[in-house]
C-alpha cells in the first residue's frame, strides 16, 4: 500500500524559520547569516565591521562554533550580547536553535543580529534561519572556483565578498574567472572585494551593509 | 553532512505516517531532491538506516529521484534546464528568473504493509 505525504522534508525547520522571520520583522532586526569555508574570515570581518558601525547601531552577534568559544572570546572587547550555539559536531546552524537563543537578547534594544554560521558552505546554505539577509564570504586562498561548486549559496546570497585580496599575488586565484562564474550564477548579487587585515574595499562594505540595516529598521 | 539532518528529519516524517496508517513495516521511501541541495545519494542512505536502525522502517528501499535544476524567465517566458551552471536564459540572454525546479527536498510517499 502506498501512502501520499507529499511535504518538504525540512517541513520543521522551515516552519520555525518563517516564525522567526516574522517575529524579527515586527522587532525592525536586520539578521544578517554569514555562510563561508573555514578560515575565510568571517570573524575579522565582523571585528572590522563592529569597530566601525558599533556605535552607530545596536548590535548583537550569535556565533556557531562546533565546539569552541573562540570566535565569541575575539568579540567579547565590543561589549555587545553574544550567543554561542555549540553544535556539537553538527555542520550547520538550524531555525530551532536561532529561535531558542533570540530569547537572550533584548529584541527591542537591537537594530542588527549577525549570525557567523558554522564554516560550510554547503549545509548552511540548505538550512533557512529565518533570517534577512543570507551572506557569502569567500577569501582568495580557497581558489576561484568556489561558485561554480556551490551554486546554491552563490544564488541565494544577497552580497558576496571576496576576503584576502591583498593576497592574490601569492596564490593562483584568477579575479576574471571567479566573476565569469559568479556572474553567470548570479547576475546581480553585489560583490565586494576585500581585505579585512589591510583594510581594502572595507569602506564600500559598510556602506553596503548600513544601507541594509537602514531600509530594515527605519 | 547535511544529509544527517535531512535524514533524521525524514525518518521522523515516515515513522509518523507508518503510524498513523497503522503500517506494520515500511518497505519503500519515495524522495526527491533537487540537484542544488547537493545531496550525495549513498551518504543519505547511509544516514537515513542509521536514524531508522530497530524500528519499522529498517529494511525500506530507499528511491531517490534527482531533479535537475529549471528555471523560467521572466523576461520571455521561456523555461530551460540550467546547465554548467549558466544561470541565464538561453532565448532572449535575460538573467531575471524564477525557479521551476531543483531546490526539491520532498517526501512524496512510503510505501508498505
Amino acid at each position: 500500500m502506498e501512502i501520499k505525504i507529499m511535504k518538504n522534508i525540512l517541513d520543521r525547520n522551515q516552519n520555525k524559520a518563517n516564525e522567526v522571520r516574522t517575529l524579527l520583522a515586527a522587532k525592525k532586526v536586520i539578521m544578517v547569516n554569514i555562510i563561508s569555508s573555514p578560515g575565510a574570515g568571517k570573524t575579522t570581518l565582523l571585528e572590522r565591521t563592529l569597530e566601525e558601525i558599533g556605535s552607530k547601531y545596536r548590535i548583537g552577534v550569535i556565533e556557531g562554533d562546533i565546539t569552541t568559544d573562540r570566535d565569541a572570546r575575539r568579540l567579547q572587547r565590543f561589549n555587545i550580547p553574544i550567543v554561542v550555539i555549540n553544535t556539537e559536531g553538527g555542520c550547520h546552524l538550524d531555525s530551532h536553535s536561532i529561535s531558542k537563543v533570540l530569547d537572550s537578547f533584548s529584541l527591542d534594544a537591537l537594530d542588527v543580529i549577525f549570525v557567523e554560521n558554522v564554516g560550510n558552505l554547503i549545509c548552511p546554505s540548505q538550512f533557512d534561519l529565518g533570517e534577512t539577509i543570507k551572506l557569502a564570504v569567500v577569501s582568495t586562498a580557497e581558489g576561484d572556483d568556489k561558485p561554480g561548486k556551490y551554486p546554491m549559496l552563490f544564488r541565494e546570497a544577497r552580497a558576496v565578498l571576496l576576503n584576502k585580496t591583498d593576497l592574490i599575488p601569492y596564490t593562483n586565484f584568477k579575479l576574471e574567472s571567479f566573476k565569469t562564474d559568479l556572474r553567470n550564477i548570479n547576475a546581480s548579487v553585489p560583490l565586494l572585494e576585500i581585505s579585512c587585515t589591510k583594510g581594502d574595499g572595507l569602506k564600500e562594505w559598510f556602506k553596503w551593509i548600513e544601507g541594509q540595516i537602514e531600509d530594515t529598521t527605519i | 553532512m547535511h544529509e544527517l539532518k535531512i535524514a533524521e528529519d525524514l525518518s521522523v516524517i515516515v515513522l509518523d505516517a507508518a503510524k498513523e496508517a497503522e503500517l506494520g513495516k515500511v518497505t519503500k521511501v519515495n524522495i526527491t531532491f533537487g540537484q542544488m541541495i547537493q545531496i550525495v545519494p549513498d551518504i543519505f542512505e547511509f544516514a537515513f538506516r542509521e536514524c531508522v536502525m530497530g524500528t519499522i522502517a529498517e529494511n525500506a528501499e530507499i528511491n531517490i529521484v534527482i531533479k535537475k535544476v529549471r528555471m523560467k524567465c521572466r523576461g520571455c517566458g521561456k523555461d530551460f534546464h540550467v546547465t554548467e551552471n549558466r544561470f541565464v536564459c538561453d532565448n532572449c540572454r535575460s538573467t531575471d528568473l524564477e525557479i521551476i525546479s531543483g531546490k526539491e527536498l520532498f517526501i512524496k510517499s512510503i510505501e508498505g504493509e
